[in-house]
């Protein structure tokens, strides 16, 4: 009695998980010695096999049997060979022509079967059954089952070219083979078998159900010529990939639940198999991702059922917008890839420059103290020479960049970086980027500021610009930029504010001098610095710094006079103007942002601000421009010291010769007022000689 | 002022032995270079300014090299503006190395020259483990001498380099049999090496060296004394030897001795002043940094400001006064 939940329709394989098919066959029992007794016979099948939906088989299972008992077996050991020799009562013979069970008999060997060749459905469940044999005479058999047995290797079947129906569940097969002739198959289960390898199944065009559950394939292919497979069960292997199923044309049913995909990527013909419409995953490493409904779906639209479940429109429409989610999102993660390659090679570049640059610059300052006329042995020059795999670029910088967006301006030789609130600059090249014109927002939003391979130098230049443009930056960080005195520090002290400062060893010598950052928070006293180099500012590093320094900061104020000191600061005011002078972009509302400026300058603790720092170029240019000066002072000077000793020669000489002058004077007018009255008539004489 | 040496002396004799064009020049130079800032307050009060800082010796603050080296003055001027401002340095006992005294150095002169800085350390260091960290004691009188007497030095370092190759340069040169290498040196029954020169030998020769020299030169008399003690020594010796004498920093009269190095109670003063009123501001400001805009917590201090600047056309008051070398 078949119950009818059990009669499977091709297509709806819910039910018959757990079913079992229950053929039942009665047999008689036979009073005899060596005979077995059976009551009820069940022919069933194990709950992994799926439906057996053969049209041919249902009409025979429909038939009612009822039990009856009385019918025998008679397995008689037959001295001519080793094989039992089996023989049924002619009534049973009449009553079931077509079909014998021979289940749970501890038969070990198949039995010699004789005069039943018109045998259609035979049954050797539950046995001990290592070979099949014997049976190469049924050449009528429609089914044979051979469940729960021993059989290590397909053989003896050859003969069977009416075989529909070939159970070997549970057995030790570890090969499928020797199946050429069975044309017929239609449906082939070789459950719980040790099989690694599907093949020599390529013949078998009129096979539906393929089982294949509980083995050790590790991947599925070779499936090409079974032009009638609806259902293929591949549960419990260890698969990883599975190819050819797009070459099945009918396939309707794929089990691959508990194996071992993890990637749709491996199972990508599944995508192009038109016929598909149920699928099973669970079990799969692939379930247990994020982003795996919705791929299955996206990636198989024909599909009606996944892991037993109907799929609705709703999931689809959620699976699609997903899935293009996910695209973006790779499409994004791939360009960002690409651009932090770019920055990568770009560094690494201006890195190469600048090492080049001061193996050069030492080269020259060897070369000067052995006072060379050779040319330096140095590399010419490689700015903007350098090749590099990637062209000129500029990105998108600004408008419409929010929060935690990359912008990136990429050339050559240098690289600009804006990262959130961090502004990254690599390379000399990269200051001029701070002409362009940034958009208020992300320009607001920079509070930190990188210097890279860049001289400490030419920093000094551009500070009043980065004062201008960005002016909540707050941290600087100096990496590979030749602070090398305490002086350079100066140089910091015209910005507006610095809360945090960073300088990272690599490249800066002056960290390692011992007093250097009590110099810092000495002469940036009046920015109130929270952290230098990472590490908190407490109230006493401001105390000893104070103590270090505050002399010299007194004398540069207090011991100047008025002139200098005007002279001095008129200095760093003029120099600030010129800079912001010589910068583009300029309007008029930065004038008077410049005025109020400089009167801050005089704002901030004024004993500290004589302390400044002129970078080495303009120094010597200023000691040149002096010269020219110095020159005509000299000449001058030379005139008046000349004159001043010509005059003093002559005092001199006056002061030796007067005595005796006024001697002689006074001789001469002594004799010639001797005689009074010559002396009379001589004047007389002389008054009327003058008219 | 009129004593009769002065007068005895020939002009040029006389304005070349005091520098005294030499600030001329500077003075006038000076003037060109800031003429537009000084006009407003006129000529004469920038020539009382400037000579009133020539005597104080705060003209060399901020000077190029060339201007600071220029006169013995200058040099000494630059030697105790040194020691005033650094002198907290030595004071805290940090231990620091050539460059980074040679940065303390640039902070005061731009463009001070690398070599000297080497030199004054060699002397501390004996010549050897130029990396090594000196106090600032050490460091300071060494670089005295150093910076000083850097021609007479030259000199020196050349005589010493003949002394020690044989040539005494005081002897005329007799062709004799054998080479002349090993004649000078006196054989002293020592078997071995003998490092340096014979002191007496070399004294001699400075003598000389001091005579003929137009350069300043240590007064012969100390540095006699200087070598009295020792039979034979090493160039780097023997200027350790002069910075350490008592008597050669009391001539120079730039630094006071070494036991009062760190001393100077009016300076001490003024910076327990300026660190009461840091510390009062970084309270103060650490307050008012909660405040919004940038520009709110800078007002304040330009009255401050203001003041002090005024301030620098009144000369401090020196405890040590100390009278220009004569």
């Amino acid at each position: 009695m078949i119950p009818g939940k059990y009669r499977s329709v091709s297509g709806r394989a819910a039910n018959n998980v757990n079913c079992g098919l229950h053929l039942v066959i009665q047999t008689s029992s036979l009073p005899e010695k060596n005979k077995v007794r059976f009551k009820k016979v069940e022919f069933k099948l194990n709950k992994d096999t799926s439906s057996f939906p053969g049209r041919l088989l249902q009409h025979d299972l429909e038939r009612n049997y009822s039990s009856r008992q009385g019918d025998h077996i008679n397995l008689v050991s037959s001295s001519l060979s080793s094989f039992p020799i089996l023989q049924r009562s002619s009534e049973e013979k009449i009553l079931y022509s077509d079909r014998l069970s021979l289940e749970r008999q501890k038969l070990t060997v198949c039995p010699i079967i004789n005069g039943e060749d018109h045998l259609r459905l035979l049954n050797f469940q539950h046995n001990f059954i290592t070979r099949i044999q014997n049976i190469s005479n049924l050449q009528k058999l429609i089914s044979l089952d051979l469940y729960d047995n021993q059989i290590e290797e397909i053989s003896g079947l050859s003969t069977l070219r009416c075989l529909r129906v070939l159970l070997l569940g549970k057995n030790r097969i570890k090969k499928i083979s020797n199946l050429e002739n069975l044309k017929s198959l239609d449906v082939l289960d070789l459950h719980g078998n040790q099989i690694t390898k599907i093949e020599n199944i390529n013949h078998l065009c009129e096979l539906r159900v393929l089982n294949l559950a509980r083995n050790f394939l590790s991947h599925v292919d070779n499936l090409n010529g079974l032009d009638s497979l609806t259902e293929l069960n591949l549960r419990h292997n260890q698969i990883t990939f599975v190819r050819d199923v797009d070459n099945l044309p009918c396939l309707q049913h794929l089990f691959l639940s508990f194996n071992n995909i993890s990637s749709f990527d491996s199972v990508s013909c599944l995508a192009d198999s038109s016929s598909l419409s149920d699928i099973t995953f669970d079990g799969n490493p692939i379930a247990q991702e994020s982003w795996y409904k919705h791929t299955v779906l996206q990636n198989m639209m024909q599909l009606r059922q996944l892991d037993m479940k109907r799929i609705t429109e709703e999931e689809r429409r959620m699976a699609s917008v997903l899935a293009k989610k996910e695209e973006e999102k790779k499409r994004e993660s791939h360009k960002q890839s690409l651009l932090k390659e770019k920055k990568r090679l770009t560094i690494n570049n201006v890195a190469r420059q600048w090492d080049l640059q001061q193996q050069r610059v030492a080269n020259i300052a060897t070369n000067e103290d052995r006072k060379d006329s050779d040319s330096p042995q140095d590399p010419c020059q490689i700015d903007g020479s350098t090749l590099s795999a990637f062209p000129e670029e500029t990105g998108p910088l600004d408008s419409g960049l929010n929060n935690a967006l990359q912008g990136l301006s990429v050339i050559d030789t240098y690289l600009v970086e804006v990262d959130g609130d961090t502004l990254s600059l690599y390379g000399s090249g990269a200051l001029e980027s701070l002409d362009r014109n940034w958009s208020v927002q992300t320009a607001g939003m920079i509070t930190t500021v990188s210097f890279t391979f860049i001289e400490f130098d030419e920093i000094v230049q551009v500070l009043p610009k980065l004062k201008i443009k960005f002016p909540n930056s707050l941290h600087l960080k100096f990496k590979e930029t030749n602070l090398v005195m305490l002086q350079q520090f100066n140089a910091l002290a015209q910005l507006r504010r610095i809360d945090q400062l960073t300088i990272d060893p690599q490249g800066n010598p002056v960290v390692n001098f011992t007093l250097w950052k009590y110099y810092v928070l000495f002469r940036l006293s009046h920015f109130s610095m929270q952290k230098i180099n990472g590490t908190e500012v407490t109230q006493n590093d401001m105390i000893m710094a104070e103590r270090l320094f505050g002399i010299l900061a007194h004398v540069a104020s207090s011991e100047l006079p008025q002139y200098r000191l005007i002279s001095i600061l008129g200095d760093a005011r003029k120099k600030q103007f010129r800079y912001l002078l010589e910068s583009k972009g300029k309007k008029p509302g930065i004038i008077n942002e410049e005025n109020n400026d400089s009167k801050r300058l005089v704002g901030e603790n004024t004993n500290r601000a004589t302390l400044n720092y002129t970078t080495r170029d303009f120094y010597n240019e200023k000691l040149e421009e002096i010269k020219e000066k110095k020159k005509f002072c000299k000449t001058y000077i030379e005139d008046l010291v000349k004159e001043a000793t010509e005059i003093n020669m002559k005092n001199e000489a006056l002061q030796k010769l007067w005595p005796q002058m006024f001697i002689e004077l006074v001789r001469d007018a002594v004799i010639e007022i001797r005689n009074k009255n010559s002396y009379m008539k001589l004047c007389l004489q002389q008054i009327t000689d003058q008219k | 002022m009129l004593s009769p040496e002065r007068l005895a002396l020939p002009d040029y004799e006389y304005l070349a032995q005091r520098h005294v064009l030499t600030y001329m020049e500077d003075a006038v130079c000076q003037l060109l270079e800031n003429r537009e800032d000084i006009s407003q307050y006129g000529i004469a009060r920038f020539f009382t300014e400037y000579f009133n800082s020539v005597c104080q010796g705060t003209h060399i603050l901020f000077r190029e090299f060339s201007f600071v080296q220029a006169t013995p003055h200058n040099r000494v001027s630059f030697l105790r503006a040194f020691w005033r401002c650094f002198r907290t340095v030595g004071k805290n006992g940090d231990l620091l190395t050539m460059k980074e005294y040679h940065c303390l150095l640039q902070l005061l002169c731009p463009d001070f020259p690398l070599e000297l800085t080497q030199k004054a350390a060699r002397i501390v260091l004996m010549d050897d483990a130029m990396d090594c960290l000196m106090s600032f004691s050490d460091f300071l009188f060494a670089f005295q001498i150093q910076f000083y007497y850097s021609e007479f030095l030259d000199s020196v370092a050349a005589i010493y380099e003949d002394l020690l190759s044989g040539k005494n340069p005081n002897t005329v040169i007799v062709p004799t049999s054998s080479s002349g290498q090993h004649r000078q040196r006196p054989a002293l029954g020592e078997a071995g090496m003998l490092e340096g020169v014979e002191a007496s030998l070399f004294y001699q020769c400075l003598e000389n060296l001091c005579d003929r020299h137009k350069y300043s030169c240590p007064p012969p008399a100390l540095v006699k004394e200087a070598l009295s003690n020792v039979q034979r020594l090493t160039f780097y010796g023997f200027l350790m030897a002069l910075s350490k004498h008592h008597g050669i920093n009391q001539a120079l009269g730039a630094l006071p001795d070494k036991g009062d190095l760190m001393h100077d109670p009016a300076m001490d003063e003024e910076l327990e002043r300026l660190v009461v009123r840091s510390k009062l501001h970084r309270t103060s400001r650490q307050h008012r940094a909660k405040e919004p805009g940038a520009f709110g917590f800078q007002r304040r201090e330009k009255q401050e400001a203001l003041e002090r600047v005024s301030s620098a056309s009144v000369p401090t008051p020196y405890h040590y006064r100390w009278e220009p070398r004569v």
